[in-house]
């Protein structure tokens, strides 16, 4: 691929990165609220009820903050999966997006570690946490990190299309 | 620029609509059903209570003990003797822990005397002792009397209550529970399963947004 290319490897990993973590954001978000492979959907309040009950069984955090995180993550997953598909500002989002990730990966290592016998409650399913989720959050969280490295060195850069500076 | 912005943005946000629509469409996995097969030895609370609470447990899980030591004795005070909770206890001994099938069946043979409360509390806070040393008959009859020892071990010894453990477990597998403790809640046609411990302040919580639900 040429270097003036609009999708040289770096944007192809950038554009990768958006479309898959803001997919998996919105979904992870839009579950945990709607929950929908239940049948009746429950009402959104209890949803987020259920959702901290799966929070508290990392047994990390006390109950406000419990309470905090399961009240805010989702609505603030699909925020980002919304920022990270529109693209805008990708450097602060990214950056944000990694964080998130790196400390779901710290807290499914640490259970993992700690032989707890829970579920990863990622997308409100019942989902057991086990070497795969592990796996599965450190393929992630390498995939935000390369992506908002790469979203960093490009904002650097001009525009492969943009007309060169004359001198 | 901005006008692009604002098409990127209205794109994005009718997708993610799409795809709600679409999931929320998707195949039911998980439908609210009637609880069956209770063992009225090992449920507490009023059968008519409006929230009905499967707990899945084992044992030798020492995750079990925290749930039973640290919610469980709150949530029988505050929900179960009021009448806002029916509490079913599960069986759902783990292939890994070599007695806890043993402790099972003594637990479900006080139950049938009506000492099961005494007996699962000795059970939970020996736990450390009676995995070490397999000595589940002496913590059982460290809690009962000569007498209620006496009609605990002749049902033991009388292999009626493998069937009972055995129901349970399989109904566990109906629920796809592979770990324990695991605890289904029920409520107003809706199943929700909780996997391992939880605090009794975030149970608590839940079980209010259950309770004033309309």
């Amino acid at each position: 691929m040429l270097q003036s290319s609009p999708f040289n490897l770096r944007r192809t990993v950038i554009l990768i990165g958006r479309l898959v973590l803001g997919g998996i954001f919105l979904y992870a978000g839009y579950a945990k609220i709607l929950l929908p492979n239940m049948n009746p959907h429950p009402p959104i309040k209890i949803a987020l009820s259920l959702f901290a009950m799966q929070v508290d069984s990392y047994q990390m955090l006390p109950p406000q903050a419990v309470n905090l995180v399961a009240h805010t993550l989702p609505f603030a997953e699909i925020a980002l999966g919304l920022l990270l598909w529109i693209g805008w500002q990708l450097r602060i989002w990214g950056t944000l997006t990694s964080l998130i990730i790196l400390g779901f990966f710290a807290a499914v290592v640490r259970s993992y570690a700690l032989g707890l016998q829970i579920n990863c409650g990622c997308f409100a399913n019942p989902e057991p946490l086990t070497i795969s989720t592990v796996f599965r959050d450190g393929l992630l969280a390498a995939l935000a990190l390369v992506m908002t490295v790469f979203a960093f060195i490009e904002a650097r850069k001009p525009h492969a299309w943009s007309a060169p500076e004359k001198t | 620029m901005m006008r692009q912005r604002i098409l990127a943005v209205t794109l994005a946000g009718t997708l993610f609509g799409l795809c709600c629509v679409l999931l929320a469409h998707a195949e039911v996995r998980q439908s609210a059903g009637a609880v069956s097969d209770i063992d009225p030895h090992k449920a507490f609370g009023s059968k008519t209570a409006p929230v009905v609470m499967e707990v899945f447990s084992d044992f030798q899980c020492p995750a079990c003990k925290t749930l039973y030591t640290g919610t469980n004795r709150q949530l029988m005070d505050n929900y179960v003797s009021t009448g806002k909770v029916y509490l079913i206890h599960r069986d759902f001994p783990l292939p890994m822990h070599a007695y806890s099938r043993v402790a099972a069946r003594y637990a479900r043979a006080a139950a049938q005397i009506g000492k099961v409360e005494p007996v699962e509390q000795a059970l939970y806070q020996n736990q450390e002792k009676w995995e070490q040393s397999g000595d589940v008959d002496g913590t059982v009859a460290s809690v009962l009397s000569v007498a209620d020892m006496g009609k605990v071990r002749a049902l033991v010894k009388g292999g009626t209550l493998e069937a009972g453990i055995d129901k349970d477990y399989a109904l566990g597998q109906g629920y796809h529970v592979n770990q324990t403790p695991t605890s289904i809640i029920h409520s107003k046609g809706q199943t929700f399963p909780v996997v391992g411990v939880v605090s009794y302040d975030i149970l608590h919580n839940f079980l209010d947004q259950l309770l004033s639900q309309k």
